[in-house]
């Protein structure tokens, strides 16, 4: 199956590749789509979105 | 034959008749008197009871003299939809509001929004600097189609006052006076949000919706703390989390918030403290609110300011300073928001009653439910605003002398939401604890002092109308619908190990789901053509789907504990078969009506799928009324002859336009309920 691929530079990859090992994950492509799924579940609430739900969160009705 | 008001001579009546009041005319006889006091959440059973027990001497008067049935609400049984009913005489197929909720449905993932009133920013700016100037103005809309029923009766040239009503943001335009009523923000754009300001945040619940905590320390007996206010519109900053891109990316701005700095001295020895807020100087003790206070926040040095007031509430001193900071109420003085008609209305009403809420629902229902306010302290600042209710209330009928005179109550409602369970023993948050079993009863009868204080005031002339827009039912369990149809494999998940982790449908896999959850009683079809990553075909296929959800959702039964096959949702309709008009088609695909005891869950109405269907609500906010429109209707009690057996909302539209002898609009679908003894009186003038 297509996967697609994304370029690192190669500072970042040692890095990543570092951390990967000491925080026990299989390989630099575990660790990185782990904290890139972090990273993203943060955005999709946050900034314009967070704001909207704020406002609806205002409505006694919305938790 | 019940009636309040006696038979008057026929020469009194005619001068009272249609005939006899349009046009504006300076010699015409003062038009006719109709007052109706608007009781948000009146329920017919609740009244009954209390009516029954002797607690309301003048509602028991005008139901012996008068006439009293419970009042159809709309579907979905919500207050912006229930009163846009009344407004227009239409169902949400005319006037296009479905719910609190809609959704933008082109965007990647279905986006909501809060239904009444759309801000449009300035089309186009000027940049100097840091300063962004907006050329020409931004404006709010107001999302309800169709005409109010005070506009037809301005039209005719009938002086009418219309005192908070909801679903008005911005008011409609006519020549009468009016203020407007839920769906009116603060004035950081909001439904309300508080401040709270604590050397302890993390005994508070980490999202506080509807509100903001903030950390403070004490230093020699001083707090300086900021009151946060409302975006810059005429200024840009960096985006705080904005960095340069490597490949040259330019930086992203935003509009900085505007602040104010306060200081708070505490006594050394007393619970009491010193307040500077800009110009104002004021000492409150522990548990005291101050006055309203009127505070501006500078946009652009000398030219452009937004002013607001707010009330500061000294929750404690020691050993853990506390302080509540009301949210900040659009200044009626100088609105920055259009509140009311004419422009300058809400300035008078200011001057002759002083400061008062101009947001929305101001009883702070959030500050309870995330535990910032206690039961009794929600019930005193819910009491406060019931004052000042009642203030405008004295000072509105003593200006009233002719016309219609509408006024708008909202304490019944918002404290049967957040009260019931203190009296219900069957509620999973039941809390005997804070002495408030008779706090429900209590707001009735303050409604029966207003009712009793009207029924001196009128005139056998004045047509009364107390009604509601519905009742209220106990909200003892969530449902997650969004979780149903992820159960029942209408939705699908990006990543299934993540439920419940994601917002705003964040892991929803829109290329293999059929159908939403949006909204408090909304259900979607994603539908090819119309959402953007719509997959079901219009036609044969939406049908099929629509009614399997339909039957699917009519067997969900309870079988929880001692629940054993309780129905859970008792009604779906559907508003492009079963409402009027031309925006029938632009709502939900189908309306949940929730069984009694039932309602949509907290997490579900903004697409977020927590793992259990059916959930306990063990909230604070423990009533509701957002179910089966047909088992919360409201309360219509009038001193006139109420002549349809099962009347709703849209038929009270048209009675009062009749009481004018004013036809109703052709895409009005409701007809007269009340037969008023003028009305007959004219008829027999004019048979002779």
């Amino acid at each position: 199956m297509f996967s697609p691929k994304v370029k690192l530079d190669r500072a970042l990859y040692e890095t990543a590749k570092k951390y990967s090992e000491i925080a026990g994950y299989s390989s630099v492509e575990e660790f990185v789509q782990h904290v890139l799924e972090k990273e993203l579940m943060q955005i999709e609430g946050a900034e314009s979105e967070e704001e909207i739900r704020k406002r609806l969160k205002g409505l006694g009705y919305i938790s | 034959m019940k009636r309040v008001a006696s038979q008057l001579p026929t020469i009194v009546a005619l001068m009272l008749s249609p005939l006899a009041v349009g046009g504006g005319d300076a010699f015409a006889a003062p038009a006719k008197k109709v007052l109706v006091l608007g009781v948000d959440g009146l329920d017919p059973v609740m009244l009954q009871a209390y009516v029954n027990a002797g607690l309301m001497p003048n509602f028991k008067r005008l139901m012996d003299e008068g006439d009293f049935k419970p009042l159809g609400t709309s579907m979905p049984p919500q207050s912006p939809v229930a009163w846009s009913n009344f407004i227009t005489g239409m169902d949400p197929g005319g006037h296009g509001i479905f719910d609190f909720v809609h959704r933008d449905p082109k965007t990647d993932s279905p986006s909501p929004y809060l239904s009444i009133a759309k801000t449009h920013s300035a089309e186009r700016t000027l940049k100097f600097g840091k300063w962004v100037v907006p050329i020409g103005s931004g404006k709010v809309e107001l999302q309800r189609k169709g005409k109010a029923f005070w506009q037809l009766l301005d039209e005719a040239g009938i002086p009418t006052t219309i005192f908070r009503m909801p679903a008005n943001f911005p008011p409609v335009g006519f020549k009468g006076k009016s203020l407007s009523g839920m769906g009116t923000p603060d004035l950081l754009g909001t439904p309300g949000s508080f401040s709270y300001y604590t050397q302890n945040p993390e005994e508070v619940e980490e999202d506080v919706g509807g509100g903001e905590v903030y950390k403070v320390s004490v230093r020699n007996n001083r707090v300086k703390a900021k009151l946060v206010g409302p975006k810059n519109s005429f200024k840009q900053s960096p985006k705080k989390k904005s960095r340069k891109s490597r490949k040259g990316k330019p930086t992203e701005y935003e509009n900085p918030e505007t602040k104010i700095a306060f200081d708070v001295y505490l006594d050394p020895e007393e619970a009491a403290a010193k307040f500077e807020v800009q110009d104002h100087e004021f000492i409150l003790k522990e548990g005291e609110w101050s006055n309203w206070v009127r505070i501006d926040f500078e946009a652009v040095p000398w030219l452009v300011s937004f002013s607001g007031t707010v009330k500061f509430y000294l929750q404690q001193v020691r050993p853990s300073f506390k302080l509540y900071v009301t949210p900040i109420q659009i200044n009626p003085e100088e609105p920055v928001m259009p509140i009311s008609t004419p422009a300058d209305w809400c300035a008078c009403l200011c001057e002759k009653l002083g400061y008062f809420y101009t947001q929305e629902m101001p009883e702070d229902t959030k500050a309870l439910t995330h535990g910032i306010f206690s039961g009794r302290e929600f019930h005193r600042q819910a009491s406060m605003v019931f004052e000042e209710r009642r203030r405008a209330f004295e000072y509105l009928m003593d200006e009233f002398e002719e016309g219609l005179l509408f006024i708008y109550f909202s304490s019944v409602d918002q404290q049967s939401h957040m009260l019931w369970r203190y009296s219900d023993e069957n509620h999973p948050g039941y809390d005997p604890t804070e002495g408030l079993a008779g706090g429900i009863a209590s707001i009735y009868q303050e409604m029966d002092a207003v009712l009793g204080r009207t029924l001196e005031a009128i005139d056998d002339g004045t047509t009364l109308i107390v009604m509601s827009d519905h009742g209220f039912a106990p909200f003892y369990w969530g449902v997650n619908l969004n979780t149903w149809l992820l159960e029942n494999g209408y939705i699908k998940l990006k990543k299934p190990a993540q439920q419940g982790q994601h917002k705003f449908y964040g892991n929803v896999d829109w290329r293999k789901s059929r159908a939403y959850a949006l909204g408090l009683n909304g259900l979607y079809i994603n539908l090819k053509g119309r959402e953007k990553a719509g997959i079901v075909r219009p036609g044969q296929e939406y049908e099929d789907l629509v009614s399997e959800i339909e039957d699917g959702l009519r067997s969900m039964r309870d079988t929880r504990n001692t629940r054993n096959g309780q129905e859970v949702i008792s009604l779906v309709t559907r508003p492009s078969r079963d409402f009027h008009g031309p925006l029938k088609d632009s709502g939900p695909d189908l309306l949940i009506g929730y069984a009694r005891g039932y309602r949509s869950s907290w997490e579900s109405p903004l697409g977020e799928f927590p793992k259990q269907i059916l959930v306990d609500n063990d909230r604070a906010w423990s009533a509701d009324h957002c179910i089966d429109y047909r088992l919360v209707p409201g309360v219509l009690l009038t001193n006139q002859e109420i002549t349809d057996v099962s009347p709703s909302l849209i038929d009270l539209t048209v009675a009062i336009l009749d009481e004018y002898g004013i036809k109703p609009l052709p895409e009005m679908i409701g007809k007269d309920c009340l037969h008023s003894p003028a009305k007959r009186q004219v008829s027999a003038g004019r048979k002779r």
